[in-house]
């Protein structure tokens, strides 16, 4: 059995062992085990409507995901993909109210600077990694709390729309990223989200930056030998990598809400990491984690509905999934001590 | 043989699809009726109140009861309201927050049979229910509370010679403005001398600047403070308590924020307002567009003197709000409602 095809058993036992304890959990409160998984696949995939919800919820767990494994390919843990959503939804939100542009150009400047936002916010540790060599961890992590209060600042006090919540005035129509269907909120950002991670596999694999992003996150030393300038590389890479992750908020906000809203998206930056963990840095398994996440979310909506279950069930899980791939992947690294090839550890 | 299998699939999802219908139309058949709630607000506060609402009318006329919890991320919001509505099997959905709004006008026109039942505003869709409160009135009592305690002066505890009462709102808004309305009304109907100092801290969220501005108020000879203002009315209640002086809480039981420091609470009695829209349905009024106002007559409103302070309130004041209640109750004492 080849390396890949056990690695993905692997995670296939993971998730098995996962989802029966879930199922044990969902005994204890007096629910039938069946009853909550029925629900649930009809909540992601029942009807058109209802995988377009789930697509809609994949999204930007997929765009976070792939900023994910930017920072994993290039041995950067950039935890702050959560900050930088915020901060890019805010900005394409402000480009999407106060700069009034003709349509198609419009939801383009948004987006860039979404982009530009993402990239900006994740600059400030980049830097301090790249020259004092601080944990980019613990920088990007501390790096979330700042953004979400800032675009709450921004939201409340200087751009409040009259009234009501505590959101900013509705975008422009001109700045809206189209939908696909009439019948779902489903928008392109799905698109560009599938192009990404299409775009990010193809770099990693086929250019020669790529294989030296690899290099360097898998061998380090090695890297530098060779001529690589690490720092600064690791640098670009966190830029990459928030860049991407100020992108998914502009999707959020131009193709969902339409506006900005304090707090509006919380979690999809943590969501979008443990997809590419699982994934183990590759974009495009990244897209089918996101899937499942974002199916395993659209259901629980209709599992708070439909069963004495709550949606919160679906958090339960998620987090076995991760103790059990994360359980399985030590496992491994005990029983075989040439693993010394894997990027980075859990 | 692929098709065949598409069809046979079809086939049972549409099944189960009708099934499910034909169990929503049974439970309305009957006579039985059920309520779903919706927000992401049901553990604190006001949704609390309304929590227990709902449970009592279950307790009490057995309806069914979904409660669902939104959560806090704006993308799902649309998605649920969905699903509630779809199967028609709700007689009545209660929907609380105004983070959900967006989502709420969205699903009350893509299913306009459903009823929705929105709490403590009115929005502009004559389309729904709106349950509404008097909190005019409620502020009215407050005002007069608060005006005959500073009219004793030094004679009662903590209060100074100043004549003057002060309220802090949220941001300058109609909704915030009745509320000082009817607070005015009440201390200048049971105490003309008072005079009632407002501010108004521009936002809802900042607990630091309802401290400062409250404490700017006491400094001037203040001695009652009356916060309608959110998270920010925190400030005022931790203020009263760091300068030894009173407030008033607002929506719901404050009297804990600052012990022996808040005076009174004006409440806002979300579970009365569930509780007797659903007894409406269930003894056969349905309950139909339009705005439901809850107020002191109805007990929708209500102000509590908190328990530390009730035994040291005069009996001549108790006895004057007791009379005032009684007048806007029967319309002889008429409270103005901003406009």
């Amino acid at each position: 059995m080849s390396d890949r095809l056990r690695a993905f058993y692997g995670q296939i036992i993971a998730l098995a062992i996962a989802l029966a304890l879930g199922a044990l959990i969902i005994v204890l409160i007096d629910e039938s085990p069946i009853n909550v998984f029925m629900t649930l696949v009809r909540g992601a995939f029942g009807d058109q409507s209802k995988i377009a919800g789930t697509l809609l919820q994949t999204t930007p767990i997929l765009i976070c995901g792939i900023a994910a494994c930017i920072g994993l390919r290039g041995g950067m843990f950039n935890v702050g993909i959560e900050g930088q959503l915020f901060l890019g939804g805010f900005a394409a939100a402000w480009v999407g109210f106060a700069l009034p542009l003709p349509a198609g150009l419009h939801v383009v400047v948004g987006m860039v600077a979404a982009v530009l936002a993402g990239a900006a916010w994740v600059a400030i540790p980049a830097y301090f990694r790249a020259r004092y060599n601080t944990n980019e961890v613990v920088s990007t992590i501390l790096s979330n709390y700042v953004a979400v209060l800032l675009t709450s600042y921004f939201t409340i006090f200087l751009f409040k729309r009259p009234g009501g919540w505590s959101e900013t005035p509705p975008i422009l129509p001109t700045a809206y990223l189209p939908e696909l269907f009439s019948f779902s909120r489903l928008n392109w950002g799905l698109v560009i989200g599938l192009a990404l991670a299409l775009f990010v596999a193809w770099f990693f694999r086929q250019t020669a930056k790529g294989y030296s992003i690899s290099m360097v996150g898998s061998a380090p030393k090695f890297a530098e030998y060779g001529g690589i300038d690490v720092k600064r590389q690791g640098f670009l890479v966190l830029l990459a990598s928030g860049a991407v992750g100020g992108l998914a908020g502009g999707v959020e906000t131009l193709g969902v809400h339409h506006r900005f809203m304090e707090g509006f998206a919380p979690g999809f930056g943590f969501d979008g990491l443990i997809a590419a963990l699982l994934a183990n840095g590759s974009p495009i398994v990244t897209i089918f984690t996101a899937l499942f996440f974002g199916a395993l979310r659209n259901g629980s909506l209709l599992l708070e509905t439909d069963t004495s279950a709550s949606r919160e069930i679906i958090t339960v899980i998620q987090a076995l999934i991760i103790l059990s791939v994360s359980a399985q992947v030590l496992m491994k690294r005990r029983g075989d001590s040439t693993a010394g090839e894997r990027r980075w550890k859990f | 043989m692929g098709s065949e299998m598409k069809s046979v699939f079809q086939k049972c999802l549409i099944a189960g699809v009708a099934l499910a219908t034909s169990l929503g139309s049974a439970a309305a058949a009957n006579g039985k009726v059920s309520v779903a709630a919706i927000s992401g607000y049901f553990a604190q506060g006001f949704g609390v109140s309304i929590v227990n609402g709902l449970n009592k009318a279950k307790d009490e006329f057995g309806v069914d009861l979904k409660l669902v919890d939104t959560g806090n991320r704006a993308l799902d919001y649309e998605e649920q309201f969905a699903n509630l509505a779809k199967g028609g099997q709700y007689d009545l959905i209660f929907v609380m927050g105004w983070e959900l709004v967006d989502a709420l006008q969205k699903a009350s026109a893509a299913y306009p049979d459903q009823r929705f039942v929105f709490i403590d505003g009115v929005l502009d869709s004559d389309k729904m229910i709106y349950a509404n409160f008097a909190e005019e009135q409620g502020s009215f009592i407050a005002g007069a509370l608060a005006g005959m305690i500073e009219n004793k002066g030094s004679a009662f505890d903590k209060i100074g010679d100043g004549k003057s009462i002060g309220f802090v709102g949220g941001r300058d808004i109609p909704v915030i403005r009745n509320f000082l309305g009817g607070y005015e009304q009440g201390s200048k109907y049971a105490a003309p001398d008072v005079k009632v100092n407002s501010v108004f801290a521009g936002t809802f969220d900042d607990p630091a600047k309802g401290s400062e501005l409250a404490q700017a108020l006491y400094g001037q000879g203040t001695d009652i403070v009356y916060n309608v203002a959110g998270p920010t009315g925190e400030g005022v209640m931790q203020a009263s308590a760091a300068v030894d002086k009173y407030s008033i809480g607002v929506d719901v039981d404050m009297c804990a924020s600052a012990p022996g420091n808040v005076l009174a609470s004006m409440l806002k009695r979300g579970d009365i307002a569930v509780y007797s829209l659903i007894k409406d349905e269930v003894e056969g009024r349905k309950v139909t567009a339009g705005t439901r106002t809850f107020d002191l007559a109805s007990g929708g409103v209500e102000v509590k003197i908190c328990d530390d302070i009730a035994p040291s309130i005069p009996a001549d004041v108790t006895a004057k709000l007791d009379e005032i209640k009684k007048g806007i109750a029967d319309g002889s004492i008429k409270v103005e409602r901003h406009k």
